[in-house]
């Protein structure tokens, strides 16, 4: 395999006295073939550039979940991410994850996150809803969450978290989805109508982004789905999220089509909407608020037929599209 | 000053678990970890956790297959209390919430593992220590116990009677040292395998808790058996499990040839770590390899097994070999893995230092003996996780806390000090690492010479000096990982003192020991366990001998080991 020469470009983060993050650019030039390991190109500046570069790495085989940082633009794991994948025009650029705070170089306080996953009661609790393990598929819901190994990709790269520090986060929701997904759980609805709460896991927004993210294919963002229609399936109905998924469930479903002033009236109520009338004016100006008295698609049989198919099975929905595996 | 009835060092699974006895005990236990729990290395444990748990198995069998594993060099009564304890181990995991693999009707599931004579191994899909680790953090997290997170223990200190008195500590967040008191300090630190270059193991397995219970006078046995797995991937190291050889992968050299015939001719692919460890460094030796390595088949699996039973390791063999097991054999060869050394301890953890305890790839009770089965050591530390820690806290009643020198937390700062301040002599960490751990790969490999060990062994002194010249870069207090791994590396440099003494004085053949001068097992005059002593006054490493403990069951005389 060719060697090729690339530029790290890395984001050099210090604490000053007095407690503000000082950053600035480095370049570092490494040789390395395009399935070389960024972990394996940092670990190589570290150790005959640079000893001053700081970063987190254990396992070097993406278990320990401790080299998760932003590669390019996205947070991966360094350990299995091939610097060829990830270079454009033989530049890489490496940064600490966000949304979080930094100790120095990639290394950031992992304080915060493991705080938001401590608040979900992430332990098997004993209670009156405990189901003995009978079947062989009892832990197929289960299986997929555990493989989360709490790295912080997804928060890292969570839009929601971006703008709101309170939401609880996706790894923690995917945690949560372990515990009430798991038969021998014994307080499976108290933990729905905890997670029903604010800034639990009606704050995602569904951008997919940790699902994307996920370096073990955990797919958070189904998880939280899950969760939702568990929670709306046990009548835990009160609050804005699940007002507004189920009135975008009932426009779709009659219309095929949204209704965004009935949606708004739905989700927040009266006051709730008048208080975003000054956003309605100001789509209204571009041009952008749609028909109040909208018309029906067409296709929606078509449509029927893929509700009923969801309600069949709710648990199931896929939102990434299964891996291929090559013939 | 700090203080706790029971210091924990290290948050993988023997620590996670001896740390609930002391909760359910009601003493004041602290967990000291340079990472955080869910970090440590017990998650790479793919493969599974050996019990008796199917009615047509049994312990006595366990135990059979263990001893004849270990050849013949485990602590027998340590054995059979493992295989013993082990079925309601297992279960109690799975009452924790361990998602382990299930049969139709809801038992746990099972695989073929090496060397044993049922399919007892249990396993969460390729994932088993990962769920493991990830179930007692939950507990942890529950019974709320009190962790040191990203603190690493710079030593062991002792008081004039040479009783424990608890460990100086440096918090990587922020470069503090600080003394930590503890009537006992219990070492679940995991293993060495990164004393050697080539390895399956995390970067922060450096033998720490060994390494500074020999500095602190606790003698370390069996060190120059390391185990060396023999499906590491050709170019990283990385482990790929046993269980892809339980599920019924075979392996091949480059003709296609399934070589295992001719070295285990019953048990083939299944035959014990070291058996087929030393296969294919024959094959490979004799030219039937190709770039230094073998290869793992699992194609005739087919699609659908490999995904279902096996995807984590696919996945991590695309990733880091750019090899999809479904389409193409993986090269592969051995790498060390484990370390069957360890601190000394009675079957209950305790070590002859009074007041020091061990559990897990840290100690030696020893259930491992000269070679460790595939699914044993998971057990090992959730066993001897649990019965440490409760033996430690019967015995910690009455005890009070020892004097602790203000000394001590005064020379490792100077040694901190000393280190930041070196003037660059043109040594640098990584090149020591890779010159100290390279020639533990050249020298103490899977076949052992004694002209070319005696030529590693040579090699010490100047490393040892040259590790006084050691030039560290960062100068910092925060997050200062360049210190750090200095420390581990003085560690690792003592550890690889006790593998090469202890293997150029074995003139034997025993599990992973392999002498070319001494080809056969010699139970007469070899059938006892090495221990290693730090000489203050030498400045050395200084061996001698202790008996194998046996129960005096015919089954288990040492026989030829065949598979």
């Amino acid at each position: 395999m060719p060697v090729n020469t690339y530029t790290i470009r890395i984001q050099r983060k210090r604490k000053t006295s007095d407690g503000r993050i000082d950053s600035h650019w480095k370049e570092y030039s490494v040789k390395a073939t395009e399935t070389t390991t960024i972990l394996s190109i940092l670990e190589e500046i570290k150790g005959e550039q640079d000893g001053t570069l700081t970063f987190r790495q254990s396992c070097r085989s993406a278990i320990c979940g401790s080299c998760a940082m932003k590669i390019g633009g996205r947070t991966r794991l360094a350990c299995k991410t091939h610097v060829g994948v990830v270079a454009r025009d033989n530049v890489v650029e490496i940064a600490s994850q966000a949304n979080q705070p930094v100790l120095k170089d990639m290394a950031i306080d992992i304080g915060p996150f493991f705080e938001r996953v401590h608040k979900i009661t992430p332990y098997l609790t004993e209670g009156p809803e405990t189901d003995a393990v009978t079947e062989k598929t009892a832990y197929d819901q289960v299986n997929h969450v555990t493989q989360c190994i709490m790295c912080g990709s997804c928060y890292s790269d969570c839009t929601m978290a971006e703008v709101s520090p309170e939401f609880i986060g996706p790894a923690a929701l995917a945690k949560a989805f372990r515990f009430v997904s798991d038969p021998r759980e014994g307080q499976k609805t108290k933990r729905l109508r905890q997670l029903a709460e604010p800034h639990m896991m009606w704050s995602c927004a569904r951008c997919a982004m940790c699902v994307e993210t996920c370096p073990k294919d955990v797919k958070p963002m189904e998880a939280i789905v899950k969760l939702r229609t568990r929670s709306v399936a046990k009548g835990f109905n009160d609050g804005p999220g699940p007002k507004h998924a189920l009135a975008f469930h009932h426009d779709i479903q009659q219309s095929g089509h949204l209704n965004e002033f009935t949606l708004m009236m739905r989700t927040v109520g009266i006051m709730g909407t008048l208080e975003e009338l000054g956003t309605a004016f100001h789509l209204l100006k571009k041009g952008k608020v749609p028909s109040l008295f909208p018309h029906k698609s067409a296709g929606l049989a078509e449509l029927a037929k893929i509700y009923e198919i969801l309600e069949q099975n709710p648990l199931d929905v896929e939102t990434k599209a299964k891996e291929v595996v090559p013939e | 000053m700090k203080s706790h009835d029971l210091i924990i060092v290290g948050a993988g699974l023997a620590g996670m678990r001896a740390a609930l006895e002391g909760v359910k005990a009601g003493i004041d236990v602290a967990i000291v970890t340079k990472i955080h729990p869910l970090r440590s290395h017990s998650c790479a444990a793919q493969g599974g956790v050996n019990g008796a748990i199917d009615p047509r198995d049994s312990r006595e069998s366990h135990s059979y297959d263990t001893v004849k594993g270990g050849d013949y060099i485990g602590d027998e009564d340590a054995i059979e209390l493992m295989c013993h304890e082990a079925p309601e181990s297992i279960l109690e995991m799975d009452r924790m919430g361990t998602p382990f693999s299930r049969v139709e009707g809801g038992l746990i599931a099972q695989r073929a593992f090496g060397g044993a004579s049922f399919n007892r191994t249990c396993y969460a899909a390729d994932r088993t220590g990962q769920v493991m680790l990830h179930t007692l953090w939950e507990q942890l997290v529950k019974a709320d116990v009190r962790v040191y997170e990203e603190c690493s223990m710079l030593r062991l200190v002792t008081d004039a009677e040479k009783h424990v008195a608890g460990i100086v500590v440096y918090d990587i967040k922020t470069g503090e040292v600080f003394p930590l008191r503890g009537k006992a300090v219990l070492m679940a630190t995991g293993g060495y395998g990164r004393v050697f270059l080539s390895n399956t193991n995390a970067t922060t397995n450096t033998g720490d808790g060994m390494a500074l219970a020999l500095r602190a006078g606790a003698p370390l046995a069996d060190m120059e058996f390391v185990q060396f797995h023999p499906t590491g991937l050709l170019s990283s190291g990385i482990l790929v499990t046993e269980g892809a050889r339980g599920e019924g992968g075979y392996l091949i050299n480059v003709h296609g040839e399934r070589f295992m015939s001719k070295y285990a001719p019953n048990k083939l692919e299944l035959a014990s770590r070291d058996v087929v460890s030393r296969a294919e460094q024959t094959e490979i030796l004799e030219g039937r390899g190709k770039n230094g390595a073998v290869f793992l088949d699992l194609r005739h699996l087919g699609k659908e097994k490999i995904l279902e039973r096996l995807p984590q390791i696919r996945q991590l063999a695309i990733d880091l070999e750019g090899v999809d097991a479904i389409h193409d054999p993986l090269p592969i060869r051995p790498t060390a893995h484990y370390s069957m050394g360890g601190i000394r301890t009675n079957m209950y953890g305790a070590s002859p230092l009074q007041g020091l305890f061990s559990a897990g790839e840290a100690a030696c009770v020893s259930v491992h003996g000269a070679n460790r089965l595939g699914g044993n050591s998971l057990l090992d530390t959730i066993v001897f996780g649990k019965i440490t820690g409760k033996h430690c806290c019967d015995w910690l009643k009455g005890k009070v806390l020892r004097n602790f020198a203000a000394s001590e937390v005064d020379e490792v700062k100077s040694r901190i000090a000393d280190l930041k301040r070196r003037p660059d002599q043109g040594v640098r960490p990584l090149a020591l690492l890779q010159r100290t751990a390279g020639g533990m790969n050249q020298y103490f490999g899977v076949f052992r010479t004694p002209e070319i060990m005696q030529e590693g062994l040579a090699k010490l002194p100047a490393i040892r000096a040259d590790y006084e010249k050691m030039h560290l870069d960062d100068k910092s207090d925060e997050f200062n990982i360049d210190l750090l791994r200095a420390f581990e590396l003085g560690n690792l440099i003592d550890l690889s003192e006790c593998i090469m003494r202890g293997a150029v004085a074995r003139q034997e053949s025993r599990g992973a020991h392999a002498r070319t001068d001494f080809p056969d097992r010699d139970d007469e005059n070899w059938r006892k366990h090495t221990l290693s002593q730090w000489d203050p006054g030498k400045q050395e490493v200084v061996l001698s001998y202790e008996a194998v403990r046996t129960v005096g069951k015919a089954e288990y005389a040492p026989k030829v080991r065949t598979y």
